[in-house]
């Protein structure tokens, strides 16, 4: 009996070898293993042992075979040691023994072997052990014996099939579980991983997870965290009323806005705050997610750019005011002081009309030179009245057209060549970007420089043309043969009141070049000039294209 | 005349002597002059009667400025009827729309330069004193 039964656990062990019924049993390692994972001897665990792919349909005929083979040989195992009690006339052992077979048949190899148990079960009792022994015919006396045999073989066999079906979905329950399970802590550990802060809380404002974003930004351990009051614990400073937030959160199930927390150490941080609601089964709230985002280190920016732009706005208008003070200054300079150059050149005047014949030669010299002087006195201030208003006034950029303005300005200057023949050689010039005004003034000026600069000669030319210019601007320029001037002087050409000749040889202010200048560098341009002494002189000037 | 500037007020009258119209200007040197005399109050309580022919009126003048005394001219219903010509430096755009609202006849810029001041003001006192009609009761 002993034997028998050692021989079945032998069985046992041999048929989970190869088993593929038995999935519950994986987790069984012989505890050297369990104790050495890492051991370099590979010991078959008890549960499945992977096969070699191939064959797999040979192998899977092989395992019915050898199921329904030990389903024979338990039989045959039963048998035996039955035929021998029957032997030493030990009597009615035979069945239980045949049934035990069957049960321990149905129990492990299923209910199809279980099925060919029961009917060599029978066959062997009803030859070995029924009366007549050793034939197969049945007799009455047998039939309550075998039907019993049947019966309870078939119980056993139901209950294993039972067993099997909810061992089978109960490993199916535990795999979907361990599924679940490993995606849900997958996707906790992702939400650690982020730096973001993220916590999540129940609608009694308690912590309940709480990821490695939030432990770096407010300083709180996750341990800490968690079962605290968020409200407490943060400090939470909301930007409206906790019930205003609250109506619009539960309805919509989502809010954002800018809150300020306190962090562990005590210091100050404004977030970017986004709250997302979930519900139960019933759609009841259950919990908020916060998902928090560090802007005070934007809100710092913000507050100093509008520190920053606060003072430029302030530094323009004082800058503004102080253009207008200058505006002002030189308004009343120019009218303040024509007002008495008026009463000069006037009362000069009639003197001069009144006691000509009164003064002598040198008298009526002096008397001259006062009424030029005075004159001259006012056109400089004209002509710093002029030169100021080019930088207080507004330009009023549109696309210009050159050559036609270069007309207009031919024309103004024509009254200056006194009927001089002029040899003018005027280029066809494009359309460029600016205040026509100003643009105008520019080529009047350059051409009246030019001839006047051009009386000394007797045959007088000037050329106005486009030179090279670049893709934003273009350069045009005035050239003149006439007097030229000497290149050691060319910085001061442009400078307020500077003239490179005496005032008996060209008359001027000096106050032209300074004008285009100035005008030219309003439009973000450049000026530049060659001469040769006695041979003639170049003007160049640069504005933007349309 | 209505002038603040002594020397201004010894050309102009030099430039109308030209024409003899230099007798018949009364000068006044500021504006609350200007408003006695033409309402014969203070020094010109017993001044003949009878409105100016035309009122030269300076801008720029103290104490009460000649925007103001355009205004009050202008609103009296007896001397409404005055010519008004503001004749002054400014040639500003405010003073020129703030004249005109008021209803000046004419407006003059000073000119800068002495010979055109001079003419300017000739050709002023020929047109009013000589050319113009006056208004009745002048």
């Amino acid at each position: 009996m002993a034997a028998s039964v050692s021989l079945i656990e032998v069985l046992l062990h041999c048929k989970e070898g190869f088993g593929n019924a038995k999935p519950l049993r994986e987790e069984r390692i012989p505890f050297d293993q369990a104790a050495h994972p890492d051991s370099p001897k590979r010991r078959y665990t008890w549960g499945r042992r992977i096969h070699a792919p191939a064959n797999l349909l040979l192998q899977r005929n092989m395992l019915i075979i050898r199921r329904y083979g030990f389903a024979a040989l338990s039989v045959v195992l039963a048998l035996l040691p039955a035929l021998l009690l029957q032997h030493y006339k030990f009597h009615d052992v035979e069945l239980p023994l045949l049934l035990f077979a069957t049960a321990f048949t149905a129990w492990h190899f299923g209910p199809g072997p279980a099925a060919l148990s029961i009917v060599l079960s029978s066959l062997c009792f009803d030859y070995f052990f029924a009366p007549p022994l050793y034939s197969f015919t049945v007799t009455p006396a047998d039939i309550p014996a075998i039907v019993v045999l049947i019966s309870f073989a078939a119980l056993i066999t139901r209950f294993a099939a039972v067993r099997r079906r909810i061992e089978g979905e109960l490993v199916q329950a535990r795999d979907k579980l361990q599924l679940e399970v490993a995606e849900r802590t997958q996707q906790a550990s992702l939400l650690n991983l982020t730096h973001d802060t993220i916590f999540v809380r129940d609608m009694n404002d308690v912590i309940t997870y709480w990821n490695r974003g939030a432990e770096e930004l407010y300083g709180w351990p996750a341990a800490e965290a968690v079962g605290k009051s968020s409200r407490d614990l943060l400090r939470t400073v909301l930007p409206k009323t906790i019930d205003d937030i609250s109506a619009e959160f539960l309805q919509t199930g989502r809010w954002e806005g800018e809150v300020k927390h306190v962090k562990a150490d005590g210091s100050e941080v404004e977030v970017s705050s986004r709250w997302s609601l979930r519900r139960d089964e019933e759609n009841k709230p259950a919990a908020v997610l916060e998902t928090n985002n560090d802007i005070t280190d934007r809100k710092r920016r913000e507050e100093q750019i509008r520190g920053l732009n606060q003072e430029l706005s302030k530094r323009s208008m004082a800058l503004e005011a102080s253009n207008k003070e200058l505006e002002a200054f030189a308004y009343s300079v120019s009218h303040d002081l024509r007002a008495p150059l008026r009463h000069m050149v006037g009362f000069a005047e009639l003197l001069q009309k009144s006691s000509s014949s009164r003064l002598d030669d040198k008298g009526q010299r002096y008397m001259r030179i006062i009424l030029d002087s005075a004159k001259r006195m006012g056109i400089l201030i004209d002509d710093l009245l002029a030169f100021s208003r080019i930088g207080r006034a507004e330009t009023q950029k549109t696309p210009v057209n050159l050559d036609l303005l270069l007309k207009e300005a031919l024309s103004e200057v024509q009254l200056e060549t006194n009927g001089r023949d002029i040899g003018w050689k005027i280029n066809k010039l494009p359309v460029c970007y600016g205040d026509r005004a100003m643009l105008r003034l520019v080529l009047v000026n350059l051409l009246s420089n030019a001839v006047k600069f051009t009386r000394p000669q007797s045959k007088p030319e000037i050329e106005v043309g486009c030179a090279d210019g670049n893709t934003d601007e273009l350069v045009v320029f005035v050239r003149d043969n006439g007097a030229g001037f000497d290149m050691k002087y060319v910085d001061k050409l442009f400078g307020v009141f500077q003239r490179l000749h005496h005032a008996d040889a060209f008359e001027g202010t000096g106050i032209g070049l300074a004008t285009v200048q100035r005008i030219i560098h309003r439009h973000g341009g450049k000026v530049r000039a060659e001469g040769v002494i006695d041979r003639g002189a170049t003007f160049y000037f640069s504005v933007p294209k349309v | 005349m209505v002038e603040d500037d002594p020397r201004d007020v010894e050309l102009s009258l030099t430039a109308l002597e030209e024409y003899n119209l230099a007798n018949e200007v009364v000068v006044v040197r500021d504006g609350e002059e200007a408003l006695n005399y033409l309402t014969y109050q203070g020094q010109y309580a017993a001044r003949p009667g009878g409105n100016p022919a035309v009122m030269l009126l300076d801008l720029k003048l103290p104490r009460i400025d000649g925007l103001e005394v355009l205004r009050r001219v202008k609103l009296d219903e007896k001397l409404r009827m005055i010519p008004v010509v503001v004749l002054t430096s400014s040639h500003e755009e405010k003073d020129l729309v703030a004249s005109y609202t008021l209803g000046v006849n004419a407006y003059v810029v000073k000119p800068v330069d002495f010979h055109q001041f001079v003419n300017a003001i000739k050709e002023l006192g020929v047109f009013w004193a000589v050319i113009n009609a006056p208004p009745p009761g002048s």
